[in-house]
């Protein structure tokens, strides 16, 4: 950094100011002349025939403008729309309901609440059909076929997937001298941004022209799906994705309400208006993990590893509309081998259709890689316990070496640069380790009612998706973009095609230009999120935005250094080979006459006013970034709890976090991620579920049941990092958003566990409510009552 | 309508007119009625705070009054914090504590948890951590972790306190 705001400065956000005033632009902020309400009419039942769907006494009421379903979306073609995973899924629901809350008919009407009037007044006639929830038993022979609408289906088995080498692996297995096995369940979540999705669907007959306010992660790709499924060519459609109440992945797909708004709006040729409310989001839009997954690991009596095997039964819901790259069904979930260096890893993997919402990718998951490092860092603790062994040990005797890098994984994955051992050495320290290690054996030994654990996780992240080769979305490659124009005056605007959801963006990106260019954060805006006059880019999720989009923002940058590199040679009366630009000073000055300088300001003059023969006028630039490769953040992460040995209640001691993403562009917006992602982590592993009964009822579906974590449950976190750059990163910086909640749920488990490890628990299955963690004390025999 | 109420709210000290159905939310009327949409709609069930002003110096979760029962009241919402006294034509002490520790990321919750902490400091002008987490605890945050907000009011007791002297 230079002082202005320039790399690894902790600029204060400059999209502060608006939010903090309330002076925010949300999609439920926005009012349109004229604007009509939706209200969304769903399924009681998870599964069930739509026998008749009667608006008439809806209509009549006098605020009712319209009731949709899907018979008028047919004539639009879009009664159904296709999902990213080569699926299709209804919009609106003519024949057969396939989960509980979803889409049946759509109310227009003059306000929201004679909407839900309306809502209330529709009249569905339902035939009840057996649900199915759970995914093994979706998958049983005489299980109720969820999708028959799929000509000749007639199952619930939706995929199978498998990586790596099943022979070479099954050998190491039946060789090697020890072997552990563990069936975990990485439960439903629900990523539950506390603003739910919306849209305000505004079509123009004078323009003839559809306008989308929408809650969007992905604002161009939504353009071009819309384009493509309505038939309005794409220069017709204009997405805008404006502040966005917090995404974590909720807001990558395209949800039927979407859908809705826009078609209606076409239709009646009004502003339409949706915005669900927070049951209709955890009950309706995609959910994340629920994989249940076996774990198995082959090692050496000294605890060197040497194969990993791994076979899930995933559960999509009753669509696979997945939101991942096209060629990767089970999203990245093959990082499974981890920080360590292992020869060959093999897994497996089933997913079947169920009568539940669909979903998968989302909250902080980075393509599954959330499942992948709860994996492989809950088997080294199993294995370490099985070994007795410290888990420390274990992860410092197999950890990948900071030589190997660039390494290859047995699973084809390519780090591109780590030191793990020197992160975890750090957060061992930090953390007293080698202290709490003896005051557990203290306790254990006195038998107090307060147990100590430690838990563990020493993760490594796969983001930045990604190269054009492998990774696409609907078939578009997964680039990313930046423009970047240089005012006369000096001032800069900058579009990228990502799009923040409160990660900052608006402040990071100007802070990559500031140093490119030497100029002052406070002189450069930043913008995203209107596909009319930004560049195209696949949008902001699995921690792309730094490796792709601010790859994209420095490499414009230096495209206009280099123009800028002409104007100032003209400027300088030098030959453009005696100019030389100092990043220190963020100016150009003549080589060996350091006062004969010129800063950005005064070229951009020059670019407008003066420009030198041969040079076109104006100073911008634009990058398509295509990724070499993905970035490969790690971290170490160390949680010491206490369980209360009467209750089953557990607190957190400490929680020390090590990250390393490579070169840092703000420190301080790093930290509040870390914080944010710890705080979901912690979520995650204490308190969500999404639940059903057997009925097919959510029973987790909203904030009395999903319970997401208060200022109460999270404790102080300690930060820490070290800095391993991205030598294919033209900044060195890798991304970081996802880090925290792929890597401590582990890293919280582990340390549940350890506290309870010396009585044989091996497992406990999340969220470790204070009943779990009770039921599992008594199980143990290390339950205590009251004295 | 059928059946609309007029009231007098007098919002961030400005007195206002409206005209209602007795069944209107207080967060509806503030939003849509008088178009001050800083305060936020997170959920259905009363848990989030995103919603939070005070009523009559009371913070209250504005989702869950009707637009009726507001009526003769003073109301404080996010837009009327640089008009206090102690934000002397500038930022509020806790808008800009949130700015400096970060205490905001996606600004969803902002405004009511800026709301929250108005309500602690006007009672408890020097909280410890463990009282400004359990002031906030009606207050669901996804994106920060609490941590920066603790921070964010701990500067604002500083900075009023500082300034009182």
């Amino acid at each position: 950094g230079h002082g202005r705001g320039g790399m690894g400065e902790s600029v204060s956000r400059k999209e502060d100011q608006r939010f903090i005033t309330g002076r925010g632009n949300y999609v439920d902020d926005v009012k349109r002349p004229g604007m009509l309400h939706c209200e969304l009419v769903r399924s009681p039942h998870a599964h069930a025939r739509i026998e008749d769907i009667d608006g008439s006494r809806a209509m009549a009421l006098e605020s009712v403008v319209a009731v949709l379903t899907a018979d008028d979306l047919l004539e639009y073609g879009l009664a159904t729309m296709p999902t990213l995973m080569d699926d299709t899924q209804d919009v609106l629901v003519n024949d057969k309901v396939k989960f509980q809350s979803q889409e049946v008919a759509a109310v227009i009407a003059e306000d929201r609440y004679a909407a839900k009037d309306g809502a209330e007044k529709v009249e569905v006639e339902y035939d009840v059909l057996d649900p199915v929830v759970d995914a093994a038993a979706a998958l049983e022979d005489d299980a109720p076929v969820i999708r028959d609408d799929i000509e000749g289906k007639e199952d619930n088995h939706c995929l199978d997937w498998e990586t790596g080498d099943e022979e070479a692996t099954a050998d190491a297995f039946a060789n090697a001298p020890v072997t552990v096995e563990e069936e975990m369940l990485y439960q439903r979540l629900h990523p539950a941004p506390i603003e739910t999705c919306g849209a305000v669907g505004d079509y123009d007959p004078g323009k003839d022209k559809l306008t989308v306010h929408m809650t969007s992660q992905a604002p161009h790709i939504h353009r071009t799906l819309f384009a493509q499924v309505s038939g309005i060519p794409e220069h017709k459609i204009r997405i805008v994705s404006p502040d966005v109440g917090g995404g974590f992945g909720n807001k990558v797909p395209i949800y039927p309400g979407y859908v809705v708004a826009a078609a209606a709006s076409y239709v009646l040729e009004q502003p339409v208006k949706w915005v669900e409310e927070r049951s209709e989001n955890i009950q309706s839009t995609g959910f994340a993990r629920d994989y249940d997954m076996k774990g198995e690991i082959a090692a050496t009596e000294d605890g060197e590893i040497l194969a990993v095997r791994t076979d899930v039964l995933a559960d999509h819901g009753a669509y696979n509309a997945v939101a991942q790259p096209s060629k990767f069904p089970a999203g990245f979930f093959n990082i499974f081998t981890g920080s360590y260096d292992i020869d060959t890893a093999y897994g497996s993997l089933t997913a079947a259709y169920t009568n539940s919402a669909p979903g998968g990718v989302a909250y902080r998951c980075s393509f599954r890689v959330t499942e992948a490092v709860y994996l492989i860092e809950r088997m080294v603790k199993v294995l370490a316990d099985e070994l007795e062994m410290d888990p420390a040990e274990v992860r410092r005797k197999n950890f990948i070496q900071p030589e190997q890098f660039p390494y290859e994984s047995p699973t084809g994955w390519n780090y591109d640069s780590g030191d793990y051992e020197t992160a975890l050495d750090k957060a061992l320290e930090m953390a007293d380790y080698e202290a709490y290690r003896e005051e557990q054996r203290r306790r254990i030994e006195a038998d107090e009612k307060k147990l100590l654990g430690i838990g563990i996780s020493s993760f490594t992240e796969v983001v930045g998706a990604g190269p054009g080769k492998s990774c696409d979305i609907a078939g578009v490659e997964m680039f990313d973009s930046a423009d970047i124009r240089v005012h006369p005056t000096g001032k800069a605007t900058v579009r990228v095609g990502v799009q923040t959801q409160g990660q900052g963006h608006e402040t990071t990106f100007a802070q990559i230009v500031a140093e490119e260019l030497g100029m002052d954060v406070e002189d450069i805006t930043v913008e995203h999120g209107d596909t009319d006059t930004d560049p195209y880019g696949l949008g902001t999720y699995g921690s792309r935005s730094t490796p792709v989009a601010g790859a994209a923002t420095a490499v414009a940058s230096r495209k206009v250094r280099d123009k800028a590199k002409s104007i100032a040679a003209n400027e300088l009366e030098a030959a453009e080979d005696d100019v030389t630009w100092d990043r220190e000073s963020g100016e150009f000055h003549v080589v060996g006459a350091p006062e004969r300088s010129i800063t950005i300001t005064e070229i951009a003059a020059g670019a407008y006013m003066n420009k030198p023969a041969g040079e076109e006028p104006g100073l911008e630039a634009v990058n398509y970034y295509d990724p070499p490769e993905m970035t490969y953040p790690f971290g170490s992460y160390v949680v010491i709890v206490e369980i209360d040995r009467e209750t089953g209640e557990v607190d957190f001691e400490k929680f020390v976090a090590v990250d390393d993403c490579g070169n840092r562009i703000n420190p301080m917006i790093i930290e509040g991620q870390i914080h944010g992602g710890l705080a979901q982590g912690i979520g995650t592993a204490m308190l969500e579920h999404v639940t059903f009964d057997d009925n097919g009822n959510v029973t987790g579906g909203d904030f009395m049941n999903y319970l997401l974590p208060t200022a109460m449950e999270i404790p102080e976190f300690e930060t820490g990092h070290t800095v391993t750059p991205s030598p294919h990163h033209p900044i060195g910086a890798k991304g970081v958003g996802e880090s925290p909640t792929v890597g401590s749920p582990p890293a919280i488990v582990n340390a549940v566990v350890d506290a309870m490890a010396h009585a044989g628990v091996s497992h406990v299955e999340m969220p470790m409510t204070p009943d779990v963690v009770w039921e599992t004390l008594k199980e143990s025999g290390l339950a205590q009552q009251p004295a | 309508m059928t059946d609309e109420r007029e009231l007098t709210l007098t919002v961030n000290g400005t007195e206002r007119m409206i005209e209602v159905e007795p069944r209107r939310l207080l967060v509806h009327a503030l939003r849509e009625n008088l178009d001050l949409t800083g305060t936020h709609i997170g959920c259905d069930t009363g848990n989030c705070g995103a919603c939070t002003v005070l009523v009559d110096g009371e913070p209250i979760k504005s989702c869950l009054a009707f637009a009726v029962q507001a009526d003769g009241s003073e109301i404080l919402t996010v837009e009327g914090m640089e008009e206090l006294p102690a934000a002397a034509g500038e930022l509020h002490p806790l808008q800009e504590g949130f700015h400096e520790e970060h205490g905001l990321q996606c600004g969803y919750c902002t405004p009511g948890m800026i709301i929250a902490g108005k309500a602690l400091l006007d009672e408890n002008p020097d909280p410890d951590e463990d009282e400004i987490r359990e002031a906030i605890s009606g207050n669901l945050c996804r994106c920060t972790g609490y941590q920066n907000i603790v921070r964010s009011i701990e500067y604002a007791a500083d900075e009023l306190e500082s300034r009182a002297a």
